[in-house]
């Protein structure tokens, strides 16, 4: 932030949030796209080799669809939806959206086509950009249902030459439509822009709904500005390189591959596909980190496996390394500032052993780490902290953007940390975490009942339980209507025994039951890599995914690392019973949410039999 | 309950550094067509040569009617019950037909029968009798497909590994070959383990079947389920619906249920 201080004003004005005197995404975008140039902006791979794309190309695409998209008709308001996987055209298309005035609605690209009708009819999209062939084929599925759809842009055509349709065109074409409309038209995209305000529309994001069918929060653009102010005790500059790997279509990332590195500069690097993220990660070596639980659960567990693997030496150095930089991770969790000896001790451990570690997972340049989205454990994040990497809770969700997150000094671990400034916290007297500030949601589209249900008073009800610790840290319980409450009567918040079972390196989620049950149950998702090769190592025979899950050896594998977690629990909060989901699930089952989280309503409905079987009707 | 006529368990084998299969496990009972189905490079012949003997796994188990015989010659896996019919033929090119079948029966004793054995294969495959002194290297693939399948008889195995017999032959040739393939399984009691690409024809005459993705086993089902699994039709037998625009690049992604 502070290098830029003499550009322009940063901070709140009236009901704004200035970035560099710019209070709106598209003037930002404008501003910024001329002072940077050349400079790196993104990078993709094409064929197996890495481009890389400058701020004034990612401004000249983004120029070139607001002015085809003008050409087609679009009017200040107008919803153009995106469905497609991350790459370099989704962020073109969004920024071309907003220079063109049209607002975003992202839609997950596994969505189903009813999902995809049900979400473009909710939001009267006008115009939708796909894909590919594949997404192409979701909309023309349902186009018959979807009649406000005029157009429909595809940003891969490969495989469509023969394609005769009046309303589908190819991304280039559009282009083509919109460099003609921009050479008789200049100065329109910028006097659109400089007519929008702060409280514009900018985006629509349908929550993922784990209840119902999804809700479209109405996402202003002062909300997107205001997120540019995480950087509250840390810098972000053009140095950093992102990996962009999670839906954009989510609001995390969202914040830290397009709002971030548009006030600040960084470049963002697009995963090859969703089943490579690991190996991107390995490739590119990211400075700046944000990953969901799951993605640092997937990083120790392949440490732990490849530990188990390693030579009697390779394991007493990893052991070694453990204890040599454990003291002054204890140090820095107990607030005091670690010591001479210290310091040496890790740096030691981190040049025999850690060092080689962060390489193989692709984490050795990372400077700040981040997690949010779903709860992690804490054994992870010391785990973390003593390799030296520090991981930064940050809590928030759709409605509010994210609202609180751990500081660096002093680290409070195991809480979200405090809240970034303009922004207020309360506790309901149920224990809800109330949120206030200007700049949140503008409710959801076409629900007034649930926006009012939502936003009580300009507080935003956010559904999570929670208390405020006597350092002033917010610390998430659980999901308000995830509570368990037993036959017995006893208050059990599961996440908090879920977490510690996905610590374990063969369980890749886990869903708690026992609401009004005499005891707590559990559904587990085995992960399939460190299950396979534990069977591998261990000759235990097994074929595909389902014969996996029902080897005796595998269950009473699962089963001991469930008493393991029961251990350090009391005895109501202990799981009796438990069962393996023997379905391989993908992004694409409604089981998952589109970051991979197991849906608990869901999933006790689907996997109701053997849940009656757990409880021994 | 007796132990399966060959059972493979947990089986690694490495080229060199590099992994062709990993941890792969499968059975075959007395009496069984069981189909192995997976595309190039899945591992498939690195199976068989594991089972066979021509490569030793790394890790694993192969058991032959209970019985470990991983990583031993081939010559003694042989002569254990075990006959391999490689992928491509591999008759001795400089051998007569004649030579070739009682090459196959090299390691036996029994004269007469070996004989006798000899007239079973020329009344599978007429065609061989008419030629069976033509030097192998001049036979047609189809006949050379035939004299490799009777030179694995010609051993008298209980079991028969058959590596993509169906490779290189017209349609026609394939159905025959296949059928023969049933009777020696029915009339002689031979049990045959078959790998293929020819999905459509393995899953008709087997009665189990596993498919192989990139080394590993990735479903394995009876050949009826298997033949209506969505992801078999698509991936293996190419019916793929035809979508809303009567036709359609993109493959649907595999998920083996």
């Amino acid at each position: 932030m502070t290098a830029s201080a003499q550009s322009g004003e940063t901070g709140v004005r009236g009901g704004a949030y200035l970035v560099d005197g710019c209070d709106t995404m598209p003037k930002l975008f404008l501003k910024k796209t001329a002072e940077r140039g050349e400079r790196v902006a993104m990078r993709e791979k094409d064929f197996g080799i890495w481009q890389s794309y400058s701020w004034s190309d990612y401004r000249r695409h983004a120029f070139e669809i607001a002015h085809g998209l003008l050409a087609l008709g679009l009017r200040r308001g107008d919803v153009v939806a995106i469905q497609s996987e991350d790459c370099r055209e989704w962020v073109f298309a969004d920024l071309g959206i907003m220079l063109a005035g049209g607002v975003v609605n992202g839609v997950y690209p596994t969505y189903q086509p009813n999902q995809v009708a049900y979400a473009l009819n909710d939001s009267d999209c006008r115009f939708l950009c796909v894909e590919d062939e594949e997404q192409l084929d979701k909309y023309l599925e349902v186009e018959a249902e979807l009649p406000n759809v005029e157009k429909v842009i595809v940003f891969d055509w490969k495989g469509l030459r023969d394609l005769d349709h009046a309303n589908v065109m190819s991304l280039d074409a559009l282009a083509a439509l919109g460099r003609d409309y921009g050479r008789e038209h200049e100065g329109e995209v910028e006097r659109i822009v400089a007519d929008g305000g702060p409280d514009d529309l900018a985006l629509l994001i349908y929550t993922s709904g784990t209840t119902g069918m999804p809700k479209g929060a109405m996402i202003p653009q002062r909300y997107l500005m205001f997120q540019t102010s995480l950087t509250v005790d840390f810098e972000q500059n053009e140095n950093d390189e992102i990996l962009t790997y999670l839906p954009l279509c989510h609001v995390a990332e969202r914040i830290f591959s397009i709002c971030l590195p548009m006030a600040n500069g960084s470049v963002i690097n697009f995963a090859e596909s969703p089943e490579t993220v690991m190996r991107d990660f390995q490739e590119l070596s990211p400075t700046f980190v944000f990953a969901v639980p799951r993605v640092w659960e997937k990083f120790y567990s392949r440490v732990a496996t490849a530990m188990s693997e390693a030579t009697r030496f390779g394991q007493f150095a990893y052991k070694l390394g453990l204890r040599l930089a454990t003291p002054r991770a204890r140090k820095l969790l107990d607030g005091r500032t670690p010591g001479l000896i210290d310091r040496l001790r890790y740096h030691l451990a981190d040049a025999l052993v850690f060092h080689n570690i962060k390489q193989l997972l692709g984490l050795d340049r990372a400077r700040m780490q981040f997690t949010g989205a779903a709860p992690i454990s804490k054994s992870l994040l010391e785990w973390y902290l003593v390799l030296g990497l520090p991981i930064t809770e940050v809590y928030g969700q759709t409605e509010v953007g994210i609202v609180t997150l751990t500081r660096q000094k002093p680290l409070r671990q195991g809480t979200v940390g405090e809240p970034i400034p303009h922004v207020e916290l309360k506790l309901s007297e149920q224990g809800e975490i109330l949120v206030r500030h200007p700049f949140r949601f503008d409710g959801y589209l076409n629900l007034p009942d649930k926006t009012a249900e939502t936003i009580v008073d300009d507080w935003v009800h956010t559904g999570d339980v929670g208390e405020i610790d006597e350092n002033g840290q917010l610390k998430i319980t659980d999901r308000m209507k995830d509570i368990i409450i037993t036959a017995g009567g006893k208050n059990i918040t599961p996440s908090l025994i879920e977490n510690e079972l996905k610590f374990s390196p063969y369980v890749s989620d886990a869903v708690i039951i026992g609401d009004s049950m005499k005891f707590l149950s559990c559904l587990v998702m085995i992960d399939k890599d460190n299950v396979e090769h534990y069977a591998q190592t261990h000759s235990i025979p097994f074929t595909d995914y389902r014969s996996l899950c029902v080897r005796p050896e595998i269950v009473a594998l699962i089963d001991a690392e469930v008493r393991a977690v029961n251990a350090k629990f009391s005895r109501v909060e202990r799981i009796r019973k438990f069962r393996l989901i023997d379905v391989l699930l993908t992004a694409e089952d409604e089981e998952l949410t589109p970051t991979m989280k197991l849906k608990r309503s869901y999933v006790s409905n689907k996997y109701n039999a053997l849940i009656r079987d757990m409880y021994g009707d | 309950m007796t132990a399966p006529l060959l059972e493979v368990r947990n089986v690694e084998t490495f080229y060199g550094p590099v992994m062709a299969i990993r941890g792969v496990s499968l059975k075959v009972e007395a009496g069984e067509i069981v189909a192995v189905l997976g595309a190039n490079g899945a591992g498939k012949t690195t199976l068989l040569k594991t089972a066979s003997g021509a490569l030793d796994c790394r890790k694993g188990q192969v058991l032959f009617k209970g019985r470990e015989i991983q990583c031993r010659n081939p010559d003694w896996v042989a002569r254990q019950g075990i006959a391999h019919v490689p992928e491509g033929r591999e008759v001795f090119p400089f051998l007569t037909v004649t030579e070739n079948l009682l090459m196959g029966a090299y390691c036996r004793r029994d004269r007469d029968a070996v004989l006798d054995d000899m007239e079973t294969v020329f009344s599978y495959f007429p065609a061989l009798r008419d030629i069976r002194g033509r030097l192998a290297a001049y036979l047609s693939g189809g006949q050379q497909q035939m004299l490799a399948i009777g030179r694995g008889f010609m051993a008298r195995p209980e079991l028969l590994l058959l590596d993509e017999p169906s490779l290189g032959l017209s349609p026609v040739l394939v159905g025959e070959i296949f059928e023969i393939v049933t009777r020696l399984n029915r009339e002689q009691g031979i049990s045959i383990l078959l790998v293929e690409q020819n999905a459509n024809v393995a899953l008709k005459i087997s009665s189990r079947g596993y498919v192989m993705e990139v080394g590993g086993m990735v479903m394995d089902d009876d050949s009826e389920r298997l033949l209506r699994s969505e992801d078999i039709k698509e991936f293996y037998l190419g019916g793929r619906e035809q979508g809303v625009r009567g036709v359609r690049r993109w493959k649907k992604k595999k998920t083996w249920r």
